[in-house]
């Protein structure tokens, strides 16, 4: 154990040991995310961009608490954490707040927090610590991860009865993310796509809602429905393609400034930015976003210990899979989800807890080179 | 704690690490394929649909073309109006609870009844039907994709309706729009109701058949000079474009990319001006004459043009009532009428015409060589003839042609019928030299043909007696005309045996006043050469009937010009009779037992300038019921014309009989009060004047002095309008272009022919239209403006 309570020294640490690379991207992103955040409100820093920055800012102050902790107390705290997660979440049915028919936050004087944002985090914490704590050097079999399942499952069950699908499928892919990670037969990962291919299917058939089923027809073919759930899809396409290569310029995006294309702030802000920043800007943003996860995994290969590089692909992998969907929901390469990208949408409990993830991978590489 | 401190463990995760780089990478390559797809590849695709999400194109209306009368008085004309645009599928504001948030839109939504409720309520409906259209429309319109577009559901709103809806508009919806339009205004009102006819919303056939030149809602030419010329007059719509958001507002401040995609505007062109031969003063005239008279026709043209001055069909409905909503009760009671107020009288409608016919007999008769006019036949009131009596008004005594037309003695005819001088293919033939069983080419409100009976036809209808010919021979039977063609007859009449085509349209030109399309008098048929000579009999016998103490009209004469005319009464079919006021109600002065009064007629006698025919039905006697407002239309246009000396007056010459005839004529014109039966034998005149060769005829010299009166102080009267033909030669279709054709057409029936003129001095390629009644396609309008 390092001395943490030697408080001289803490800042010269941080400074010696920063990861600039992710701070660079970081900050380049949410710079990028901000203006684009504007572009798409009403174009003054007032109402949810404020928020929004108020949010960012408490997510940076923690995150410079976690990055200056050593990640090993994330260790010992994890389960306590991840209990602690799963009361709040269990707070949410009882005395959460209803918004568009989902109760999904729960209400704090002024700010309303979700979460279920803050739970992927105590999941990939809880998660790495169970897998790290009982290496094997023979491959796992499924039914060693009986435990690994019911941890993530049960929170995930709380999170789709909220209901919120997109966070409880973020949250699942993550999860079995950092599973498949950790020696996982091939066969293995094999028996649990066919097992998660037969529980979708079964699912479409007897559980899914009217409308996440009738998404599928509408991402199939949208402009069969083009006045009505089609709608955002399309938009989100011309908003896109109308970008061109260099695009339209800030705030002079037809399809954005002139309402057209809906939730520009939530769901669609990559729709928002690639109309005004063109083909150049949408490329730079996604290579920064791959370039932080790509970051992470390298961090992982080179992490200190098991949980530290499970911590990083976690992480990575989170912010790999809300880039990816929602970019790919916006380009119509998959259908419209709530899966929201990171820094773009506003979303409080969102940038909190990717703050976070940030302030873990800043930490587990501060420690890197300090072996024993 | 020892897991955490197991470097080669953390070795063999690097495979997967590996592996997740390259998936990464991977899903990096898609995504930015897929934006090079949209952005680079496919961009152009999506900056045009952007394009039309926020470019709003509106037609600017073009202002229809105005019908001015021959003094540039209008007709027709436009006044501001508003118009009233909703769009059935709106998209709808979805609001959300973020108090900063932006409201977002999302579904297109039909308008729900209750909207359309809300919104008719605001709407004055003339009846329930009206308002159950107006659902009807907004309903149809929503369940298509149309219903996106903003469309026109009702024009031409009252003020209080703009105002009603005005305030509403807010709390409605966006899905309304007041937009500002142009009604139709007619000053005359019902007076020049056929004649300029009236705009009306456009039919879903017409729509149909239109080929995406018109849109739902539009209004055009339904009837008269506003259906005939409604290429001419409707203009071509421009296009207004400007940037809209997404809930179809205009936007202040738009992006700059969307200012430059805009489309340049188009600015409307307006439609050209019509203007009328018709004298608006002549008709009005002519409408107080008619005044307790509930139906009946007048027509009243330049004999030696054909230009129409007047015409008039009445009742008529008064055709500022069609640019509002008409209640199905205020229809029905029209199309229910006995009065017909549908029909024009004109050209519409044709009738017995009784005895104003008796001229084309007197003709055929005259072309007859063994027919002596001098012979007197005895009238005792009535002929016997195939077990069937045939009755005259009274006994006449012994009367000679002249005397025959004079005191319109019917047994004169019936013997001449019997005698088969009057056979019914002779007097068939005379009837169609005459313009009769054909339409004259006028080209408005559907012109009726008339019938002339022959014996084929009689034969087919079954109708064929022997006594068919003597009805015939008086204008019944099987006979009809309109009161146009009895016009046109009786101006060929006048003016020599050229039987002209009528015209009301002197020009067109366009809002600024360049020549588009000048009208020339076209002579139809020049019977000169096939007409007998001695007709100049029947003129004698006609100026008789007014002026000879024993005329019929005698004692409608007026004491400042001398009038020729013929009278008739028609009687009415036996059906007719026998339907004796088959409604209850009858009607003042309609009285179905009565006759059709007619008088054709034209003054002065000796130079004729103008033909009047009026038709009274079931007036009663011609002479009675007709005469007077003839007399009353051609007092007042000779009278307004007074002030200018006629040149034509003492003008003594040969006009009606080309040749051999003088002596005769002189007795008739120069003197023609009272009149003497020519006691001039002439036998040889008809026969010479058939088998003359083509001659030099005195018409060249004498008709500069006949027929060009000095130029009437007309201000707005085109030159090119003004100038009389001071030639054959001139009046007829430029000789350059197809001499010959205008021999060989002489006596035919003329095909409809479209002549090109040579370009006039304002470099202006002009068009004259052979019969009227060809409507040039919209382009042709067009060509000649810049």
């Amino acid at each position: 154990m390092t001395s943490i309570g030697r408080p001289r020294s803490l800042l010269r640490r941080i400074v010696q040991n920063i990861d600039w690379v992710i701070v660079t991207l970081v900050a380049g992103i949410i710079a990028l995310a901000l203006i684009n955040l504007n572009s798409a409100g009403t174009g003054d820093w007032s109402g949810k961009i404020q928020v929004q920055m108020r949010w960012l800012g408490l997510g940076t102050i923690a995150a410079v608490i976690v990055a200056s902790l050593d990640y090993r107390v994330l260790h010992r705290m994890a389960y306590a954490a991840y209990l602690g997660g799963l009361g709040l979440l269990g707070l949410v049915p009882l005395i959460g707040v209803m918004r568009n028919d989902a109760r999904r936050w729960l209400e704090l004087g002024d700010y309303q927090f979700q979460p279920s944002e803050l739970m992927k985090i105590l999941l990939i914490a809880a998660l790495a610590r169970y897998l790290s704590d009982r290496p094997s050097k023979a491959p796992r079999k499924v039914r060693h991860l009986i435990v690994p399942f019911i941890m993530f499952l049960v929170p995930v069950a709380l999170i789709v009865n909220q209901p919120d699908l997109s966070t409880g499928i973020i949250c699942s892919l993550v999860a079995l993310t950092i599973l498949a990670l950790t020696e996982l037969s091939l066969k293995s990962i094999l028996a649990l796509m066919t097992t998660g291919v037969t529980l979708f299917m079964l699912g479409w058939a007897f559980f899914m809602h009217k409308y996440q089923r009738s998404r599928i027809d509408v991402w199939l073919n949208p402009e069969a429905y083009a006045d009505n759930e089609g709608y955002q899809t399309i938009q989100a396409m011309i908003g896109v393609g109308n970008g061109g290569f260099f695009g339209r310029g800030v705030r002079q995006g037809t399809q954005n400034t002139l309402d057209f294309l809906p939730y520009g702030d939530t769901d669609f802000p990559f729709a928002v930015y690639a109309e005004e920043w063109g083909f150049l800007g949408a490329a730079m943003v996604l290579i920064m976003f791959a370039a932080l996860v790509l970051w992470g995994l390298g961090l992982a290969s080179q992490a200190r210990d098991r949980f530290g590089a499970l911590l990083c692909v976690g992480v990575s992998s989170l912010f790999f899979f809300h880039v990816c969907i929602n970019v790919g929901m916006v380009l119509q390469l998959l259908p419209v989800t709530g899966i929201t990208i990171p820094f773009f949408s506003v979303g409080g409990s969102n940038a909190l807890a990717m703050m976070l993830g940030i302030g873990i991978l800043l930490s587990v590489s501060r420690s890197r080179h300090q072996r024993g | 704690m020892t897991s955490l401190r197991e470097p080669d463990d953390l070795r063999a995760l690097r495979p997967r690490l590996q592996a997740m780089v390259l998936v990464v990478l991977l899903a990096l390559m898609v995504l930015l394929g897929r934006l090079c797809q949209l952005q680079v590849l496919e961009g152009e695709h999506y900056v045009r649909r952007a394009e039309r999400n926020f470019i709003d194109t509106i037609e600017a209306p073009a202002l229809r073309g105005r019908i001015f009368d021959a003094q540039g008085r209008p007709l027709a004309s436009n006044r501001p109006a508003y118009t009233l645009y909703v769009t059935a599928r709106p998209r709808v504001v979805v609001e959300t609870d973020d108090p900063g948030a932006r409201s977002q839109t999302g579904s297109r939504v039909p308008l729900s009844d209750a909207q359309i409720d809300a919104l008719a309520d605001l709407v004055d409906f003339v009846d329930a039907a009206d308002r159950e259209q107006f659902t009807a429309a907004i309903v149809r319109r929503r369940d298509r994709d149309e219903g996106i577009y903003p469309f026109a559901v009702r024009g031409n709103l009252t003020w209080q309706e703009f105002a009603r809806i005005q305030t509403r508009k807010d709390a409605l919806g966006d899905w309304l729009e007041i937009r500002e339009s142009a009604r139709r205004f007619y000053p005359a009102g019902e007076l020049t109701a056929f004649v300029t006819g009236y705009v009306g919303e456009i039919t879903p056939e017409g729509l149909a058949n239109s080929a995406g030149s018109y849109r739902p809602g539009d209004r055009v030419g339904k009837t008269g000079m506003e259906r005939q010329w409604e290429n001419y007059l409707r203009g071509r719509p421009g296009k207004r474009s400007r940037v809209v958001d997404v809930h179809h507002h205009p936007v202040k401040d738009p992006p700059r990319d969307a200012l430059a995609a805009l489309p340049p505007d188009e600015d409307p062109i307006p439609g050209q001006d019509v203007y009328l031969t018709l004298d608006l003063d002549l008709q009005r005239v002519a409408a107080e004459a008619f005044a307790d008279k509930p139906a009946g026709a007048l027509v009243a043209i330049e004999p030696d043009t054909g230009r129409i001055v007047a015409m008039l069909s009445v009742p008529a409905i008064d055709p500022n009532r069609w640019q509002q909503p008409i209640g199905r009760d205020q229809y029905k009671a029209w199309s229910e009428s006995l009065l017909k107020p549908f029909i024009d009288r004109t050209v519409q409608e044709h009738y017995f015409p009784g005895s104003t016919y008796k001229v084309v007999s007197a003709l055929a008769a005259l072309d007859d060589p063994t027919f002596d006019p001098e012979k007197t036949i005895t009238c005792d009131g009535y002929v016997n003839y195939g077990g069937r009596r045939f009755k005259c008004t009274h006994k006449h005594g012994p009367v000679n042609l002249e005397q025959a037309i004079v005191q319109s003695c019917n047994v004169y005819f019936y013997t001449l019928a019997i005698d088969t001088v009057l056979s019914l293919e002779r007097m068939e033939l005379f009837a169609r030299r005459l313009g009769l069983g054909e339409r004259t080419g006028i080209g408005i409100n559907s012109e009726a043909k008339g019938r002339i009976p022959t014996e084929a036809f009689e034969a087919r209808e079954g109708t064929y007696q022997r006594g068919v010919r003597l009805n015939s021979a008086i204008g019944q039977g099987n006979v009809t005309a309109t009161v146009l063609q009895v016009a046109v007859l009786y101006a060929a009449i006048a003016n020599g045996g050229r039987v002209m085509t009528p015209y009301i349209v002197d020009r067109i030109e366009t809002p600024d006043r360049r020549l588009v399309l000048q009208n020339k008098p076209q002579v139809r048929r020049d019977l000169e050469p096939v007409l007998p000579a001695d007709r100049d009999r029947i003129h004698a016998g006609l100026t008789g009937v007014v002026n000879n103490e024993l005329g019929t009209a005698y004692s409608e004469r007026l004491g400042s010009v001398v009038v020729a005319g013929k009278t008739g009464t028609a009687q009415v079919g036996a059906l007719d009779k026998k339907n004796k006021n088959p409604k209850p109600g009858p009607i003042p002065g309609f009285d179905f037992t009565q006759d059709h009064a007619w008088f054709a007629a034209y003054a002065p006698a000796d130079a004729p300038k103008i033909v009047v025919v009026a038709f009274v039905e079931h007036g009663g006697v011609g002479a009675d019921a007709a005469a007077p407002i003839v007399m009353k239309v051609i007092e007042s246009y000779l009278g307004s014309r007074s002030e200018t000396p006629s040149r034509a007056a003492p003008a003594a010459s040969p006009r009606r009989c080309p040749a051999g005839a003088t002596s005769k004529r002189s007795s008739a014109t120069a003197a023609p009060r009272p009149i003497a039966p020519s006691p001039s034998p002439a036998p040889a005149c008809p026969a010479t004047a058939r088998s003359a060769p083509r001659r030099p005829s005195p018409k060249r010299q004498v008709l500069p002095d006949m027929s060009p009166r000095p130029a009437r102080p007309r201000a707005r009267a085109a030159p090119a309008a003004r100038r009389r033909p001071t030639s054959r030669r001139a009046r007829s279709t430029p000789p350059r272009r197809s001499p010959p054709r205008r021999r060989s057409c002489r006596d035919r029936p003329s095909p409809p022919v479209h002549r090109a003129r040579p370009a006039r001095p304002g470099g202006l390629a002009v068009t004259s239209i052979g019969r009227r009644r060809f409507i040039a396609p919209a382009l042709l309008a067009r060509e000649v403006l810049p």
